[in-house]
């Protein structure tokens, strides 16, 4: 699925704690998903604007455009290399890229969670998921 | 699929006096593909001829020479590894300046739209040139504005766009599914009422792209190839009808009455643009926008040639911005301009038939 080299995969490390906070993450992009699906993308303006990662916010614009496929993914691409993470940021990053492709793809949220569980590594994947997949905790600022 | 995440490097370092001549050079770069788009070779050496920078203008000169999308790397082999030496020295610019000059010759090649190209291109100089950018496209849009003309493919699609219309995020799912390529393509064999419903849904930046690729293929695709393209369409909607994802709505409400239409569009179209010009110059924005639905494309270029630049923008930031409104508001809308029309065309010395068909429309039955 995903095409690493060496050198992103290593840079993909981190903690497993850190790792945790993927969760509220992924949730919150299912969440942009259900809401552009129900009430438009035009909709997604006010989380632009509460937006606290500089990466999500340009990522949403384009994909409010209506970018998709190579051109966002290009571009997407070369701002998070541009940005020099490593660790939990490049983590976050690449979740949130990942996460803004499958939504411009119009891919359902529990088709992008399954993608986006992928970063837990394979022996926590479907425990994830499942987790995703239950009614979400009474914390609406999750992951913010 | 991060795909390019594993063949892509960290763009090289520049300095900030670089990347903002690179911002210029970016620029240049995304006219010359608006430019292309319209005057094909003969503009991209226009292009060539008049660019400074070394890698840019051979780019320029390659595309003109019709070379193969696929071959431009390897046509700038022996600059790469040069540039790449210059970035181990300690000097990232011309190495930055080679990716980006490529990232805009490969578009310029296939055609890709202006401002998507400047999007590419401006990534390369990192986050703090986003907003630049996006600044200057909305610049070139607020100066652009020209209205296609339309082509007419016969077939189902522009009733249903109009119904799909009627739930915004459904017209916006099925053009997602479908892509914006095939929804550009399908779209360039429709009335400019079709682009005007589903351009607002992208913003402006967006809803820009989308109008201009569906007139850029409008030139370029066969009949044939539009009808394909709005097959596909049609079939994608009726996957997303079955599926349950889409519930296609009754257009007849937001229909408009034929005659109405007709009437009121060979009224505009019998004025003269002075007598246009003294009725709407200072009208609401809002008004004639939510009439203007209620008005074949003639009547609009017509109405849009007569006002000056400054309030066409004016009239055409009010379209892109009006959702679809239902007759009632549109036949509303329409006789309160046909009440301005009729008002200067009477201080005009207008003939009596013209003033006749202007009362008729501002007497219009409910």
């Amino acid at each position: 699925m995903i095409q690493w080299n060496a050198d992103l995969a290593r840079r993909l490390a981190c903690r497993e704690e850190e790792k945790r906070a993927l969760a509220p993450l992924i949730r919150r992009l299912m969440e942009l998903d259900r809401k552009a699906r129900s009430s438009g993308f035009l909709s997604l303006e006010e989380e632009l604007r509460e937006a606290d990662d500089p990466l999500l916010a340009v990522g949403l614009r384009l994909v409010m455009e209506g970018l998709s496929g190579e051109a966002l993914e290009d571009i997407l691409a070369t701002y998070l290399l541009a940005e020099e993470r490593s660790g939990w940021p490049f983590l976050k990053a690449c979740v949130i890229v990942e996460g803004l492709i499958a939504l411009a793809e119009s891919d359902d949220p529990s088709f992008m969670a399954r993608k986006l569980v992928a970063y837990y590594g394979a022996d926590r994947a479907l425990a994830v998921l499942e987790e995703l997949e239950r009614p979400e905790p009474a914390t609406p600022a999750a992951g913010r | 699929m991060i795909r390019s995440l594993a063949s892509a490097a960290p763009p090289p370092k520049a300095s900030r006096q670089k990347k903002d001549a690179l911002f210029e050079l970016a620029a240049r770069a995304a006219i010359a593909a608006e430019q292309a788009r319209s005057g094909g070779v003969a503009a991209v050496e226009k292009a060539a001829k008049a660019e400074s920078r070394r890698y840019l203008r051979t780019g320029l000169e390659l595309v003109a020479s019709g070379i193969d999308v696929e071959a431009i790397d390897l046509a700038f082999a022996a600059a790469q590894a040069s540039a790449a030496a210059s970035t181990a020295a300690g000097d990232g610019g011309p190495e930055l300046e080679l990716r980006l000059s490529l990232v805009a010759v490969k578009g310029i090649a296939s055609g890709e739209h202006p401002y998507v190209l400047m999007r590419r291109m401006t990534a390369r100089l990192g986050s703090e040139y986003f907003e630049k950018a996006e600044s200057w496209i909305l610049e070139r849009i607020r100066r652009r504005r020209v209205r296609g003309d339309s082509l007419v493919v016969p077939g189902d699609m522009p009733d249903v766009v109009r119904s799909l219309a009627l739930d915004k995020a459904g017209l916006e799912r099925a053009i997602r599914t479908a892509g914006r390529d095939v929804t550009a393509a399908a779209l360039a064999g429709c009335p400019q009422e079709s682009v005007d419903l589903a351009k607002p849904l992208f913003g402006k930046i967006g809803g820009a792209v989308l109008e201009d690729d569906a007139a850029y293929l409008r030139s370029r695709l066969s009949g044939d190839e539009i009808a394909q393209a709005q097959s596909a369409f049609l079939d994608v909607v009726k996957g997303l009808e079955e599926g349950g994802d889409l519930v296609l709505g009754e257009a007849d409400s937001v229909d408009e009455d034929p005659a109405f239409v007709a009437e009121l569009t060979r009224s505009i179209l019998g004025l003269d643009a002075a007598t246009i010009k003294a009725a709407l110059r200072a009208s609401d924005g809002r008004l004639l926008a939510a009439a203007m639905q209620g008005m074949e494309p003639a009547a609009h270029n017509r109405i849009l040639q007569a006002l000056p630049n400054k309030d066409a923008r004016r009239i055409l930031d009010a379209i892109d911005e009006a959702d679809p409104l239902p007759r009632g508001a549109v036949r509303s809308a329409g006789r309160q301009v046909a009440s301005l029309l009729l008002a200067a065309a009477k201080a005009k010395k207008a003939l009596k038939p013209a003033l006749e068909r202007l009362a008729a429309i501002r007497d219009w039955p409910d």
